[in-house]
C-alpha cells in the first residue's frame, strides 16, 4: 500500500484520482469481507481439507473483481464500536418488531385507507456511508420508505405510513434522527461523532 | 445436547416459523388492501423482511442440533438474511422514486409532502439550463 502513497505526493490530487493504478483500487477490508462471503457460499468454515484453498481462491477472486470493477474508496472510512454497534443492531431489530406490529394493525384495520406523509430529513453528519446505512435501516423498518436521496446536501426524503399531520411528521423525523445517532455512534469515525455531538449540543442550547 | 433442550429449541423454531408466515400473510393482505403504490410498497417489502428473518431463525434453530454440520449450515442462512436486508431497500427505493416522479401516487392521501416543494424549485432553476441544451 506504500507505493501509491509515495506517488500521491508527487502528482496533484485530482490527477492521482484519475490515473491511480488498478491495484491501488483494491481495498483490503472489502476484499476480506468478500472472501468471507465466498467461504460462506462454499461452506468452507466447516473444517475440511479444501478450506484453506477456498480461502485463498476467494481472496484472489475478490482482488480480481475489485481490479476489473473498481469502486471509489469509502471516503471518511468507518470504525466499528463494539458496544454501541451491538446496541445499534438491537435498536434496529427492536424498531422492526414494534413497527411490524403497527403496520400489521393498519393492514388489518377496516375503514378508509391510511394517510401518509413525505418528509425531508437532513443528516447531521456528512458521511456518505452513514447516510446509506440510515437509508437501509429506514427502508428495513416497516412504515417508512426512502423516496429520494439528495447526496450533496445529505437530505433523505422519507415516505412515512400513517403520519397524518404535521405533528406526526415531526415525530417521524425525530425517529429518523434517533436512528442516525445510533448508527453514527455504532460505525462512525471520531469526526462523525464529534459532528453529531456538536449539532446535538447546539440543539439543546437553542431549546 | 439433551433431549429436552432440543425440544425447547424446536418449539421456539415453530413459533418463529409461524410468526414469519403470519407476517408474510399480512404483507399479502396489505398488498391487496392498500390503495396506492407508496403504501403498497410498505406492505410488500416490510413485514415480509422481518417475516423472512423469523423464518430463517426458525430454520436455524431446527438444523442447529440435528446434524454435526448444523452450525456451518447456519452460515448460509446468515448470508440469505444479509442479502435480503441489503437488496430490499434498493429495489424499494427505485420503485418509490419512479412511482413518485411519474405521478403514480394519490396526493389526497398525503398529509404533508416536503419533496414536492423541492422538486418544484428544482424544475424552476434547471429549466433554463435544459432549454439551452435541447
Amino acid at each position: 500500500m506504500n507505493e501509491p502513497q509515495t506517488k500521491k505526493k508527487v502528482r496533484k490530487k485530482l490527477r492521482v484520482r484519475a490515473v491511480r493504478s488498478r491495484l491501488g483500487k483494491v481495498q483490503i477490508p472489502v476484499a476480506l469481507g468478500m472472501t468471507v462471503v465466498w467461504m460462506l457460499l462454499f461452506n468452507a468454515f466447516q473444517p475440511r481439507p479444501e478450506s484453506l484453498g477456498l480461502a485463498v481462491l476467494g481472496f484472489l477472486v475478490s482482488l480480481a473483481i475489485m481490479m476489473v470493477f473498481p469502486l471509489p474508496p469509502i471516503v471518511p472510512g468507518f470504525r466499528f464500536w463494539p458496544v454501541q454497534g451491538v446496541y445499534m443492531l438491537l435498536y434496529i431489530l427492536g424498531k422492526m418488531f414494534a413497527a411490524s406490529i403497527e403496520v400489521s394493525s393498519w393492514v388489518l384495520r377496516p375503514g378508509p385507507p391510511v394517510k401518509s406523509s413525505v418528509i425531508a430529513v437532513r443528516m447531521r453528519t456528512d458521511s456518505d456511508l452513514i447516510m446509506v446505512c440510515v437509508a437501509i435501516a429506514t427502508s428495513i423498518i416497516p412504515g417508512s420508505v426512502i423516496v429520494e436521496a439528495s447526496q450533496p446536501e445529505h437530505v433523505l426524503y422519507v415516505h412515512v405510513l400513517g403520519a397524518r399531520n404535521q405533528e406526526e411528521a415531526a415525530k417521524a423525523k425525530k425517529d429518523v434522527h434517533a436512528l442516525e445517532e445510533r448508527i453514527a455512534r455504532g460505525i462512525g469515525t471520531r469526526e462523525n461523532i464529534a459532528d453529531l455531538e456538536a449539532v446535538l449540543a447546539s440543539e439543546r442550547g437553542s431549546v | 445436547m439433551s433431549e429436552e433442550f432440543v425440544q425447547i429449541l424446536d418449539w421456539i423454531a415453530i413459533l418463529c416459523l409461524l410468526a414469519g408466515a403470519l407476517l408474510s400473510l399480512i404483507a399479502g393482505i396489505g398488498l391487496l388492501r392498500f390503495p396506492d403504490l407508496l403504501s403498497r410498497m410498505h406492505a410488500a417489502s416490510k413485514p415480509q423482511v422481518l417475516g423472512l428473518l423469523l423464518v430463517l431463525v426458525g430454520i436455524g434453530l431446527r438444523i442447529l442440533p440435528q446434524e454435526e454440520t448444523g452450525v456451518f449450515s447456519a452460515g448460509t442462512l446468515v448470508l440469505v438474511g444479509l442479502f435480503q436486508v441489503v437488496t430490499v431497500p434498493v429495489a424499494g427505493h427505485i420503485v418509490a422514486r419512479v412511482g413518485y416522479r411519474t405521478g403514480r401516487i394519490r396526493r389526497d392521501l398525503l398529509g404533508t409532502d416536503e419533496l414536492a416543494d423541492r422538486l418544484e424549485s428544482d424544475r424552476f432553476t434547471k429549466s433554463g439550463a435544459e432549454n439551452n441544451v435541447s
